[in-house]
């Protein structure tokens, strides 16, 4: 998602459009969109985690709304890790220091606000939209070298889709238009009201979030209600085979879907189990697609259900067909942070954690790390690590560690090419966290540190010599420039083991 | 070396012969389907016992050879007597012994040294008559033979042009055969590469029992032992001998005979360096080169360090066809069960070709995952022969099926597929009034009607021109 900032840069360099139509347009559109549209400029740290001690600075300029007293919203992608927050408003002129309200990534969304009191005068708050009517005209709105940008958008269809900042699921708007570089929270209008601010551009088609989703979060948030984004852990296919569903005497009308997966929780048993097959949820019918008619959204994945005004921990009532015939059954959504993932996201606002050994770099496996390797990571970054993300966490694997890279020194000759190898034990003792291997390292086996990788066809094992492993660090942090030879999460243990190792 | 009657100093081009094959393959997501018939050309020379040796990949899948002498316009029926998948080697013979005559034998030379010039000899393309390029040997270690893509051997690399048409084609030093012709490599420049004489007499030495097994393996990872406090770790001298077994390929005799962290310190007669190498007719090389000294069911003898002692082991040297799916295949058509339209064939890199030049693609991810992986990480998950769902031939009869290709099968019935029999025994013993078809690795799965499949089996054959509905 990051790489959108070349493309906003690209478009800063271009030439401004024509700031007199501009006006006339959103003039038409009966709002003075000039007085309520931003610009929220965030300084961050970013992290190369091929070289996870090193930080770059990152500015990224994204677009706001004003939508109450001293409120813009805008989205949180690459809100994390910033040291620096300012608004802008008309376009041009003094930047004011400000700060972020609320903020929850699954969500994707961000109110920031400012002290500062000038800043505010006479901005004026926008409405957020009811769901856009197809038909409606739309428009994309951002400030462009100092003139209000108003490009033209056609709507396309509405998507629940996998939003990329977290296992949440939700209903998403795809507008297709010929603006380019957008994707940092530019509204797009309908009339006098938001329908939606564009989180994501791939060519022409825009990505966005819809008003009542957004609103219907900043709602529940300010009743005290939201409890962050839910989502549903079991995996289902659809029953378009009617065989399946004969196969499953179900009666009656081809109707529903088939759970074919449900994670296994130590201590907890779901209420949903494999060969269910899904009739209703939250009182809405599900069709052998898996869809369900949304008021609305008209068909919609029934996997928006698991979002739509629910939050996690809240009950969602379930009709299902088992045994013969249907039940009522009451699902509690888990929450979408807390996913067990082998591979997990980042942790938002933290650094990336490693530890060197000896030259030896070690860091946890995640998403984050794999996406080093480009935005075409899936394809680019080594197989084996990236499939680890369709494999899930168990017991005896909750979370990995890996050996990414070796720091050449004469102490560690003759590995100096090993990388990208899942460690698996040190001297004996298992490796699931980074934690565990600096615990492992203070044991050694009759003066030798053992290393041991994941069983296949890479390099199985290492062993270095103990009693100068400290000094042999000490060297290489000198030579390479770097300055800790770890960097773990606050908690003590790997901040990832927060995410991945409950097996919620 | 293998004597034979020619006089050097004759013109050994009069030996050298042109091949041309026409070759079908067959359609490995369709496998009861055949490609295009394909012309294609090659070379070839006459040896002792009235053969002609050439390369396998000339002369594979060849539904008819035609030899031609040279300058003689006549061409020339020839099969293949011997054809080695693994070392990229074939020899033929022709149906008209007269083709012989007044052919001498080449003869084979030893493996040249480096810097020596060499001269190559074939039919490439661009022209029709034969044609001879000069180069010196630029290097010699071991390669990967791309015929096979998971096999490599000893093999001399020279900067005489070796162009399509050359392979098969012998490479000459004084009049004797040292190597021959058979890959480039896309991207260098005056580079070729030739098969040098100790794979080609291993080759022919293989043959002698009446047929061609292949060169063992012996199923050892090997890896350098240099760092000094691994060594002192083993309790091994700090010197340059000696390279680790890092681990084993599933071979009972290797794996009753090695450890993991034996140290290798002589194969055969040749001693191991550290790095992995040995020193080979005075190259360095891999130490794969020694084990490949041996012929199969031979025993190798080993020196090893083990729990700091030497100790000597003889090693069965045995062929392994574990791997065999994850390199080229020839001349042996695809297995396949085609059953209610559902077309059930072998996970194979041939078959993974199929699926486009993207194929390592994340949507295929878990076939790339079994086909490669699995193997090594988790051995006793493997399975033999994983089966996929490749394709489906619509029919009603399965026209709501949403995964219809490119699909891991993991059960049918409830009988775990671990090879192409188990489909065909779950479809066929099978009793309820459904099939499930079950895919890995997610537990999606779909659903027959067993009544309908059975009735409309013959139909579906017939309706897609299948002659037969499986392959075994």
């Amino acid at each position: 998602m990051r790489i959108r900032l070349f493309y906003w840069l690209a478009a800063c360099l271009a030439l401004a459009p024509a700031s007199g139509l501009a006006r006339e347009m959103t003039k038409k559109a009966g709002f003075d969109w000039e007085r309520t549209i931003v610009s929220v400029e965030i300084n961050r740290k970013q992290y190369d985690y091929f070289q996870p001690w090193s930080k770059r600075v990152q500015t990224v300029v994204k677009t706001g709304i004003v939508i109450g007293p001293r409120e813009i919203l805008t989205t949180a992608d690459s809100m994390d890790d910033r040291t620096l927050v300012r608004v802008q408003r008309g376009g041009r002129g003094k930047w004011s220091n400000a700060d972020v309200k609320w903020i929850d990534f699954p969500a994707n969304l961000a109110v920031v606000t400012s002290a500062e009191e000038q800043f505010w005068s006479g901005l004026k708050p926008v409405p957020l939209a009811e769901p856009v009517k197809k038909g409606q005209d739309i428009q994309v709105l951002r400030w462009r070298a100092g003139n209000l940008e108003v490009r033209k958008a056609e709507f396309n269809r509405f998507a629940v889709t996998h939003p990329n900042m977290s296992d949440a699921v939700h209903v998403q708007l795809e507008l297709n238009s010929e603006i380019n570089g957008v994707g940092w929270a530019e509204p797009a209008i309908a009339g006098n009201k938001v329908i939606g601010l564009v989180f994501a551009q791939s060519g022409n088609l825009l990505q966005v979030l819809p008003s009542p989703f957004i609103r219907s979060i900043l709602d529940a948030q300010k009743k005290g209600h939201y409890k962050g984004l839910g989502y549903f852990d079991f995996t289902w296919q659809p029953a378009e085979n009617p065989e399946t569903l004969d196969y499953l005497k179900l009666t009656g009308e081809k109707r529903g879907a088939v759970v074919i997966d449900v994670p296994q929780k130590p201590g907890f048993e779901s209420v949903v189990k494999p060969l269910d097959i899904l009739l209703q949820v939250d009182g809405f019918d599900i069709d052998t697609q898996g869809d369900y008619v949304d008021p609305d959204y008209g068909h919609l994945l029934l996997e928006n259900l698991s979002t739509r005004n629910k939050w996690a921990g809240d009950p969602v009532r379930l009709k299902i067909w088992r045994d013969g015939r249907a039940q009522d059954v009451v699902y509690r959504l888990p929450k979408a942070e807390d996913a067990a993932r082998l591979v997990p996201e980042a942790p938002f606002d933290q650094e990336p954690e490693y530890l060197i050994a000896g030259g030896l770099v070690f860091q946890p496996l995640t998403k984050d790390f794999l996406r080093s390797w480009g935005q075409d990571w899936e394809r680019r970054a080594p197989f084996r690590l990236a499939y680890f993300r369709n494999q899930d966490p168990k017991p005896e694997r909750p979370a990995i560690v890996i050996l990414s890279q070796v720091m050449p020194d004469l102490y560690n000759i003759g590995y100096q090419d090993s990388r990208q190898l899942v460690i698996e034990k040190v001297n004996g003792q298992k490796i699931n966290y980074l934690a565990d291997v600096q615990q492992a390292l203070k044991k050694p086996v009759s003066g030798f540190q053992i290393f041991e990788f994941m069983k296949g066809d890479t390099l199985q094992r290492i062993v270095l010599d103990a009693a100068t492993l400290d000094a042999a660090t000490k060297r290489v942090l000198e030579h390479y420039g770097i300055d800790k030879d770890h960097f773990f999460a606050a908690t003590g243990k790997s901040a990832t083991a927060g995410r991945a190792g409950g097996l919620n | 070396m293998v004597a034979a009657g020619s006089v050097p100093g004759a013109e050994p081009e009069r030996s050298v012969i042109q091949i041309m094959t026409f070759s079908q393959q067959p359609v490995w997501d369709a496998p009861w389907r055949f490609e295009p018939v394909r012309r294609s050309g090659g070379s070839g020379f006459v040896i002792k016992g009235k053969r002609i040796m050439t390369n396998a990949h000339v002369v594979s899948w060849g539904k008819e050879v035609v030899v031609r002498r040279y300058q003689d316009p006549r061409p020339y029926i020839a099969r293949v007597k011997f054809i080695a998948h693994d070392c990229d080697l074939a020899l033929l013979e022709v149906e008209d012994e007269s083709f012989f005559n007044g052919l001498d034998p080449l003869r084979f030379g030893d493996l040249p040294k480096v810097r020596s010039t060499v001269i190559t000899y074939g039919y490439p393309a661009g022209g029709e008559q034969i044609s001879y390029t000069r180069g010196v040997v630029s290097r010699i270690e071991l390669q990967t033979y791309v015929h096979s893509g998971n096999r490599s051997f000893l093999t001399v690399q020279t900067d005489a042009a070796i162009n399509p048409g050359n392979s098969g084609g012998p490479v000459l030093q004084d009049d004797f055969v040292v190597g021959v012709a058979f890959q480039g490599a896309p991207g260098l420049e005056n580079t070729g590469f030739f098969i040098p004489p100790p794979v080609i007499e291993h080759f022919l030495k293989d043959t002698e029992d009446g047929r061609y097994g292949g060169f063992p393996m012996a199923g050892v990872r090997l890896v350098p032992l240099q760092n000094p406090a691994y060594r002192g770790y083993l309790k091994l001298p700090d010197n340059n001998l000696g390279a680790r077994v890092d681990s084993l390929l599933p071979i009972p005799a290797t794996e009753r005979l090695i450890q993991p962290d034996d140290v290798l310190l002589r194969v055969g007669k040749y001693e191991v360096g550290s790095d992995g190498t040995v020193v080979y007719e005075g190259n360095r090389v891999s130490a794969s080169a020694a084990f490949q000294t041996a012929q199969r069911n031979e025993e190798l003898p080993l020196r090893i360090w083990r729990q700091g002692k030497e100790i000597d082991v003889a090693l069965p040297m045995n062929v392994y066809s574990g791997d065999r799916n994850v390199g080229n295949q020839y001349d042996v058509l695809p297995r396949y069960f085609v059953y209610a339209g559902l077309v059930f064939t072998p996970l194979s890199l041939d078959y993974m070709r199929t699926l486009g030049q993207g194929w390592r693609d994340g949507a295929n991810a878990e076939l790339t995952f079994e086909l490669y992986y699995r193997r090594g990480e988790s051995p006793q998950t493997t399975r033999p022969e994983p089966i996929v769902l490749c394709s489906t031939l619509a029919h009603p009869v399965n026209a709501n099926f949403k995964i219809t290709r490119h699909a891991l099968v993991d059960k049918i019935n409830g009988l775990r597929i671990d090879k192409m029999e188990d489909v065909v025994r779950a479809f066929e013993s099978a009793t309820n009034t459904h099939h499930i078809i079950e895919f890995a690795p997610n537990n999606a799965f779909e659903t027959l009607n067993r009544a309908d499949a059975v009735a409309m089996q013959a139909e579906i054959l017939k309706t897609y021109g299948v002659p037969k509905d499986r392959r075994l």
